[in-house]
């Protein structure tokens, strides 16, 4: 029993010293910074380079600034958006990173807030790119390659030819890339994405599709071994593993010019913690972070103060006029395809 | 109700509130989402009453098709680990002291790591670029990889692999049952073989049969890991479309639906199987 109320006594006066330590931290603190210690802002981001850049460049800043933890959790934006739409009236995110198409339903869904045209971090994105959400970075959908295979940059129609019959490889639908392909066969058909029919015959003369790839080493394994030539591909993912890989080849093709896509900063609507989540969206929008994407990923910054090497003009999406040589897709359509083009998909795509 | 009637209740108590909460109610609010929408170019869930979602699976031969491809390649795999699993249970249950332990263990040592460590092991050693096709290839016996994986039999080898010691441990209780001398006995009676076989040791294992039959169909029908990487896309099952349907398409409603369709099935299923099992089991007049 003593020992026992002397344990008690020693947590006590442990808790007591930490406690006093910390206000004293805290009571150091220039007065101009709000307090948000014991808080934790939830982030929901894909992993990889894209979490490691921005533990570097935001969370570490963010809590040196704040007090307050950053909790990166991490996934696809499918997992995301689940998240998102089923805590829709208690949300535990405070920020979730998506894509061009899906940020602007799930702000008329009402799950996140519209952009703040006054935020100062609004006012650095290019124009006209907020739409759902804040503009994040720049991206194309090209042609990852295996150059044993494919001995010059192909274009999109190349991969129609029969030498590479079975040896194209696709990501899983539904997914932007996956609906970047069907409006790229669309335009090989004549016609663009609103004739489904049209998009997905010219799709499946691509069959039997190698594989359904749900990761680059694997598809780059695939491409190694000789079984897969080509997989269409976010440009920014695969230029960055092309400095480890000198095998594999990707490129913006020309006919019809790579689609455009686009990662987005969402704030959840009705997050535990807005202040926070407006602070991470300045440093993850600012200049540091959108260098870093640049430099290491080869994303396209959407922040109009971003100088990008002038080495890295070509491999980078960096102005609106470049944006204009992308190929913009009615997104707006395609997300309200969603449910019947997976259901396509699954029988004339993946099917036999 | 006097105490000493309610005394043997109440350790069933965790129990049953555990089911109750994490599969009872979980459960039943799927049944009921299963009947709501989405309104129109809308992700949110509408709470109007809808019948939609079943006539959509019912009207599109596609559900059907997966959902009957899923309870086939289920009562495959249930076949077939029967058959691969008496062996193993007799040699188990005939094996002494520490060897019948230590076969037992090495049994159940590939459920220890889980689903998905053995399907990704699968896929290092038949994937296109895997083990088995690089040795073909340096053997020159192919120079274009053999396409193990992505269908049914690369799904099948997958869930048999998973779910083979579902099966052998229940056939092991039940075999270890069985009194050594009782065939001999029957066959000194003049029984033929066959006859043993059929009078004897299946009614005796009978409920082990089922059992297992019951556990490795269950487990392969509900499986989402398995046909998820080694189907590749190409062998569509009930797990992944209603991870596809649910997490990806964000249309709960239908995913409930789907989950509603196949728990019917299912039910159905495991009862035509169960009733298969024991009627075998019978003893003959």
């Amino acid at each position: 029993m003593r020992l026992r109320s002397k344990r008690a006594w020693r947590a006590v006066r442990r808790a007591v010293f930490w406690g006093v330590l910390g206000l004293g931290l805290i009571g150091a603190r220039p007065a101009s910074a709000q307090d948000f210690s014991g808080k934790t802002l939830v982030v929901g981001v894909w992993g990889g380079d894209i979490e490691r850049l921005i533990r570097e460049h935001v969370v570490a800043a963010l809590e040196k600034e704040t007090g307050a933890k950053v909790e990166l959790l991490l996934g696809g934006t499918g997992d995301r958006l689940a998240k998102i739409y089923a805590e829709r009236t208690h949300p535990t995110m405070d920020v979730a990173f998506l894509n061009i198409y899906e940020s602007p339903q799930a702000l008329k869904d009402g799950v996140v807030d519209a952009p703040d045209p006054s935020a100062p971090y609004y006012k650095t994105i290019w124009p006209g790119m907020n739409n759902g959400c804040y503009a994040m970075s720049l991206n194309g959908l090209g042609i990852a390659y295996s150059k044993k295979l494919v001995t010059s940059p192909p274009e999109w129609a190349d991969m129609w030819k029969p030498a590479y019959k079975g040896k194209i490889a696709l990501p899983p639908y539904p997914g932007s890339e996956d609906d970047g392909v069907l409006a790229v066969a669309a335009r090989l058909a004549g016609a663009d994405e609103h004739s489904a029919d049209k998009a997905f015959s010219k799709l499946a003369e691509l069959k039997p599709i190698a594989t359904t790839y749900t990761s680059l080493d694997q598809v780059f394994g695939l491409m190694g071994s000789g079984e897969v030539a080509m997989a269409p591909m976010i440009g920014g993912y695969a230029m960055a593993a092309l400095k480890k890989d000198p095998d594999i080849g990707f490129v913006y093709p020309k006919s019809p010019g790579p689609v455009l896509v686009r990662d987005m900063l969402c704030l959840v609507h009705n997050s535990p913690n807005p202040e926070l989540a407006k602070k991470f969206a300045a440093l993850a929008l600012g200049v540091e972070l959108q260098t870093a994407y640049a430099t290491e990923l080869y994303f396209g910054p959407t922040n109009m103060n971003v100088k990008v090497p002038p080495a890295m003009a070509n491999d980078v999406i960096a102005s609106p006029e470049q944006v204009k040589s992308l190929l913009t897709l009615d997104w707006p359509y395609i997300i309200t395809q969603r449910a019947a083009w997976t259901d396509r998909w699954n029988k004339e795509i993946l099917g036999d | 109700m006097p105490l000493s009637r309610l005394l043997p209740i109440i350790p069933l108590a965790p129990a049953c509130l555990l089911m109750g909460v994490m599969f009872l109610l979980p459960f039943g609010m799927v049944a009921v989402t299963a009947f709501w929408g989405q309104a129109p170019g809308s992700w949110l869930v509408d709470e109007a009453f809808t019948t939609r979602n079943f006539a959509r699976i019912l009207a599109d031969p596609y559900f059907v098709l997966v959902i009957g491809r899923t309870l086939r390649i289920g009562v495959e795999a249930a076949v077939i680990c029967l058959l691969l699993g008496l062996p193993v249970a007799s040699v188990i249950v005939r094996a002494r002291g520490q060897v019948r332990g230590l076969l037992l263990v090495l049994m159940l040592l590939p459920m220890v790591c889980g689903a998905l460590v053995q399907t990704l092991g699968m896929l290092n050693l038949f994937g296109l670029a895997g083990v088995v096709n690089g040795a073909l290839k340096q053997l020159g016996l192919i120079d274009r990889s053999i396409r193990f994986l992505g269908n049914e039999t690369g799904v099948l080898l997958g869930l048999i692999q998973a779910f083979l010691p579902l099966m052998v441990l229940p056939l092991v209780t039940v075999l270890g049952r069985i009194p050594p001398d009782l065939p001999a006995a029957a066959a000194s009676l003049g029984a033929s073989r066959l006859r043993v076989l059929q009078r004897i040791m299946l009614p005796l294992a009978g409920p082990g049969i089922a059992a297992g039959a019951i556990l490795v169909f269950s487990a392969s029908v509900t499986s989402f890991v398995t046909p998820q990487i080694l189907g590749q896309g190409h062998v569509q099952m009930f797990g992944p479309l209603v991870y596809q349907q649910a997490a990806l398409v964000l249309d709960w409603p239908f995913a409930s639906a789907l989950c509603v369709v196949m728990l019917a099935a299912l039910a159905l299923a495991a009862a035509l199987l169960a009733g298969v099992a024991r009627l075998a089991a019978r003893p003959r007049a």
